[in-house]
C-alpha cells in the first residue's frame, strides 16, 4: 500500500495512505498530474490541525463506496448524520467551519455534506435571535427591514 | 495549477467547475450603494446548485431525480441602503462563502427554518431567500394569496419573481383560474410548472404564464381540457429547453401543434400524450427524428398512432426506457417485425401494450429478443397471445419485475410454472381472467421470494389450496434471506375477486401470514358477503350500480387489519404465535429496481389508469 506526503499550510509534512488521501478529488487529481514523482503535495489552504482532522475522517471513510452518497443524499430528506460522524463533528465552531472550508477546497463531497448537515442541525427550530446567538452574528437589519421580511415571507410560516 | 488559496477560492473566479462540489452561478459583489439587479443565475449557468432538501412535490416530473436540477441563486436586496461597514470582527461562521451557506440552508426542510435564516442578518437573507422562494408552497388558497401579494409588491425587498424555479398549483386545481395566475406572469425563470388538473385554466392564462420563459424545463398541464394549439405554439416558440411535457387529456390539442413542439423543443426527454386523440404518426415520427434524448413516451389511448411510429421510436431513440402504447389498437405485429433483425434496445425497461390485440406471439418473441433488459411488461388484453409468448418472456430471467397478462386467457399452468422458474425476481404479476389456470400455477407463484402484488381476479378454478400456498412461509427463499425472518411474506396486495371457490380458512391463514398486506379484494366471493365481514370493507365507488354494490368486497389499509383481528377473535386456531419481522425494502440488492417502481406508481397516478386495477377489472368482468 503506497503512501504519499502532504504539506500543510504551516509547513508540516504528513505521510498518508494514498487511498485515504484520494477521498479528496483535489489531491487525487494532483497526484494524477504529478505522476509518481514522490514529491510532497502542498496544501497551502489547510493548516496542520485541520488537515489532521480531515485525514482522520478520510481514514474512517476510506472504504465507503465511491460516490454512493450522491444519490442517497438527494433522496434523503432528513439531516441524519451517522453516529461516528456526529462524534467527529463535536468540535468548536472555529474547527467546524475550518473542516467545512477544507472539505470544499479539497473537494471531499461527503465530508462537506456532513459538515453542512451539522450546521443545519444547529439552525433547525431556532428563532432568528437564537440563531444569531448560536453563531455570534450581528443583526444588521433596520426594524423596518425585519418587518418587511416577515410580511413578505409570511407564507413560509404556514405548512 | 489547481491549487488556489482560500481568498481566490472564495471569490470563485477561477474554480474548475467540473470538480466543484458546489457552485454558485453568480456572486453578489461586496455591498455597495445603489440598486442592482438580483443575481439570479444567468442564461448560461450550469444549474448545478444543490437540490433543495425537502422536495415533496409529487407530480409526474418530480419522480425523476437527477436530470434537470434547478438552480438556486444568491439574491440581492432590491434597494440596498448599505449599513456602515463597521469593523466588527467576523464570527467564525462569517468565513463561510455564500455557496457553502446556500448548501447549509438547502439542508433545511422547513420553510419556517429558512424564513428564520432570512431574518438573521442581511448576508443570510441574500443567501437563503433563493432557497425559500425556489418552490413557494401554494398548498392553500391563503398561502397562494400571500405569495402573490409579495410578488405584486412594487417595493419588495427582493425580486421574488425571478427566484421562483418551481411552481405547483395542483393542490388548488379546482380553484385556480386565469385570474389567479396573472401575478406569476412576471416569473420568467420558472423551470418546472405543474398545473395538473387546473381545469378552469384556458390558453390565455397558461400561454401568458409561459410566454417569454426560456428556462422552462417541465410543463404539466394534464387534464386542462380548454387548452388548444395556441398554448403549445407559445411553448414551441419560447421554451427551447423543455424536457418534460405532460398534456394528458388535453383533448383539443392537435397533431400540428405537437409537430411544432417536436421541431423546436429538441431536448425533450419525457412526453405524456395520454388521451390526446389528435395525435397522429406525423408528429410521433418527427419526435423520433428530432428528439434523440427521449427517455419516456406515453401514448395511452392515442389510437390513431400506427405501427410505423412504434418502429421509428424504437429504432431511432437509443435511450428510450419507457414506451407506453396502451389501447393504441392499430398497432400490430408489423411494429416489431419490421425492426432491424440484429438491433437491440438495451435501454428499454418498460413496455405497455395493453389491449393492443393485434400484437401476437411472434411480436412478443421479437420484443424479448430485442429488449433483453425489460423490467415491466404489460400485455393485458392482448388476448390472442398464447403459451408461446410466456415461454419467450421466460428469457427475460431475473430482469423481469412486473408482468401483466390479464385477460390473456390462452395461458396454461405449464407456462406460468415455467415463468416462475425462470423469472424469480417478479414482484408484481397479474393473471386476471386467465381462467385456465389452476392451483398448480398459484402454488408455483407462491414460491416467488419478492412477490408483492398478485392479481388473480376471476381465475375461477383456484381453491383454498392456492391461498394456503400463498400463506405458507417461502421455503424457496433460503439463499439470500438468512437474516430476514423466513416466515415473513412480502405480499402487499392480493386481488382475488370472483375466485368463487375460496373459503374462510384460506383467507384467514393468508391474513395471518402476510403482515404487510394492505389490500385484499374478494368481490363476488360468496363466503365473504356477510354483514359481519363486509363491515370492514371499504365503500364501493360511487358509480357502481346496486347490483355491483351487492357483491363489492374490498379490504384495504385499516380494513385488512380489522378483518384479521375479527377473524382471530372469532376463530382462534389460526392465530400465529410469532410476529413476523418486517424488513426494509430499500435494502434491495439491485438498486435500480425501487426507483423504477416508484416512478411507475407516479405514472399510474398521473394517468387515467386507476390504481385500483382490480375494481376496474371487477366491473368489466361483471358486465361480460
Amino acid at each position: 500500500m503506497s503512501s504519499i506526503t502532504l504539506t500543510s499550510s504551516d509547513g508540516i509534512e504528513m505521510s498518508v495512505d494514498r487511498t485515504t488521501a484520494e477521498r479528496s478529488v483535489l489531491i487525487k487529481n494532483m497526484l494524477d498530474d504529478l505522476g509518481d514523482s514522490g514529491d510532497a503535495v502542498p496544501l497551502p489552504n489547510v493548516n496542520e490541525a485541520v488537515l489532521k482532522k480531515v485525514i482522520e475522517w478520510c481514514e474512517h471513510h476510506k472504504n465507503d463506496p465511491p460516490s454512493a452518497s450522491d444519490d442517497d443524499d438527494n433522496r434523503r430528506k432528513t439531516t441524519d448524520i451517522d453516529e461516528w460522524d456526529q462524534k467527529f463533528m463535536q468540535v468548536d465552531q472555529e474547527m467546524l467551519f475550518e473542516i467545512i472550508l477544507a472539505a470544499n477546497y479539497l473537494d471531499i463531497k461527503a465530508l462537506l455534506d456532513v459538515g453542512c448537515k451539522t450546521v443545519a442541525n444547529m439552525i433547525k427550530g431556532k428563532s432568528p435571535e437564537e440563531i444569531r446567538k448560536t453563531f455570534n452574528i450581528q443583526n444588521d437589519f433596520t426594524p423596518e427591514e425585519e418587518d418587511q421580511i416577515r410580511r413578505e415571507n409570511e407564507w413560509a410560516e404556514d405548512r | 495549477m489547481r491549487l488556489q488559496p482560500f481568498k481566490e477560492q472564495n471569490s470563485l473566479q477561477h474554480r474548475p467547475t467540473t470538480t466543484d462540489p458546489i457552485s454558485t452561478p453568480n456572486m453578489p459583489r461586496p455591498r455597495e450603494a445603489g440598486r442592482y439587479p438580483s443575481a439570479a443565475p444567468s442564461e448560461t449557468s450550469g444549474s448545478t446548485s444543490p437540490e433543495r432538501a425537502a422536495d415533496d412535490d409529487t407530480d409526474f416530473f418530480m419522480a425523476q431525480t437527477n436530470d434537470s436540477q434547478s438552480s438556486i441563486g444568491v439574491a440581492n436586496f432590491r434597494d440596498s441602503h448599505p449599513q456602515d461597514v463597521r469593523s466588527v470582527p467576523l464570527p467564525p461562521i462569517g468565513r463561510l462563502p455564500p455557496e457553502i451557506l446556500i448548501a447549509i440552508f438547502s439542508k433545511l426542510a422547513s420553510p419556517v427554518d429558512m424564513r428564520n435564516c432570512m431574518l438573521v442578518c442581511r448576508g443570510w437573507a441574500s443567501n437563503s431567500v433563493g432557497i425559500l422562494w425556489h418552490r413557494p408552497s401554494c398548498n392553500s388558497w391563503n398561502n397562494l394569496g400571500r405569495v402573490t401579494t409579495s410578488l405584486g409588491e412594487p417595493n419588495s425587498l427582493f425580486n421574488y419573481a425571478d427566484l421562483i424555479k418551481r411552481l405547483n398549483l395542483s393542490a388548488l386545481s379546482t380553484q385556480v383560474n386565469d385570474g389567479t395566475i396573472v401575478p406569476f406572469n412576471q416569473c420568467k425563470r420558472i423551470e418546472r410548472l405543474t398545473l395538473t388538473g387546473c381545469k378552469q385554466l384556458t390558453d390565455k392564462g397558461v400561454s401568458d404564464l409561459v410566454e417569454g420563459n426560456r428556462h422552462l424545463q417541465a410543463l404539466d398541464v394534464s387534464e386542462i381540457k380548454y387548452l388548444t394549439d395556441h398554448t403549445l405554439a407559445t411553448v414551441s416558440r419560447d421554451c427551447p429547453r423543455l424536457q418534460g411535457l405532460n398534456i394528458t387529456n388535453c383533448v383539443a390539442i392537435t397533431d400540428d401543434a405537437l409537430l411544432e413542439v417536436s421541431q423546436k423543443c429538441r431536448q425533450i426527454k419525457r412526453l405524456k400524450l395520454n388521451g390526446v386523440w389528435g395525435v397522429r404518426d406525423q408528429s410521433i415520427l418527427s419526435f423520433a427524428e428530432n428528439c434523440p434524448s427521449i427517455l419516456e413516451i406515453d401514448l395511452h389511448n392515442c389510437n390513431m398512432v400506427t405501427s410505423k411510429s412504434v418502429t421509428a421510436l424504437l429504432t431511432t431513440l437509443r435511450h428510450l426506457r419507457e414506451l407506453r402504447l396502451a389501447h393504441c389498437t392499430q398497432i400490430d405485429d408489423s411494429a416489431f417485425m419490421s425492426l432491424p433483425p440484429t438491433m437491440t434496445f438495451d435501454s428499454l425497461r418498460i413496455l405497455d401494450l395493453t389491449a393492443c390485440e393485434n400484437v401476437r406471439d411472434e411480436s412478443v418473441e421479437k420484443i424479448v429478443q430485442a429488449a433483453p433488459r425489460l423490467r415491466n411488461l404489460v400485455l393485458a388484453k392482448c388476448r390472442f397471445i398464447t403459451d408461446r409468448s410466456v415461454m419467450a418472456i421466460c428469457r427475460l430471467g431475473k430482469n423481469l419485475h412486473y408482468v401483466h397478462l390479464g385477460h390473456c386467457s390462452n395461458i396454461s399452468d405449464a407456462a406460468v410454472i415455467a415463468l416462475v422458474k425462470s423469472c424469480n425476481r417478479i414482484r408484481y404479476i397479474d393473471l386476471a381472467c386467465c381462467n385456465r389456470l389452476t392451483d398448480h400455477s398459484v402454488q408455483q407463484l407462491a414460491t416467488l421470494p419478492k412477490l408483492r402484488r398478485i392479481g388473480l381476479v376471476k381465475c375461477q378454478a383456484i381453491t383454498d389450496q392456492s391461498i394456503l400456498a400463498l400463506a405458507r412461509p417461502r421455503a424457496a427463499q433460503h439463499h439470500h434471506s438468512a437474516n430476514h425472518s423466513s416466515s415473513s411474506s412480502s405480499l402487499e396486495r392480493v386481488h382475488l375477486s370472483y375466485c368463487v371457490q375460496l373459503r374462510m380458512d384460506g383467507i384467514h391463514a393468508l391474513l395471518n401470514h402476510c403482515p404487510r398486506l394492505t389490500h385484499l379484494s374478494l368481490t363476488g366471493v360468496q363466503e365473504f358477503l356477510h354483514e359481519s365481514l363486509t363491515t370492514f370493507c371499504r365503500e364501493a365507488p360511487p358509480e357502481f350500480t346496486q347490483q355491483q354494490r351487492d357483491v363489492f368486497c374490498v379490504f384495504s389499509g385499516e380494513g385488512v387489519t380489522r378483518l384479521r383481528e375479527f377473524l382471530n377473535k372469532s376463530k382462534a386456531p389460526y392465530r400465529e404465535e410469532t410476529e413476523a419481522t418486517m424488513y426494509d425494502d430499500d435494502e434491495e440488492l439491485d438498486g435500480e429496481g425501487d426507483g423504477d417502481e416508484g416512478r411507475m406508481a407516479g405514472m399510474m397516478n398521473a394517468a387515467v389508469i386507476n390504481d385500483d386495477d382490480d375494481e376496474f377489472l371487477d366491473v368489466s368482468t361483471l358486465n361480460t
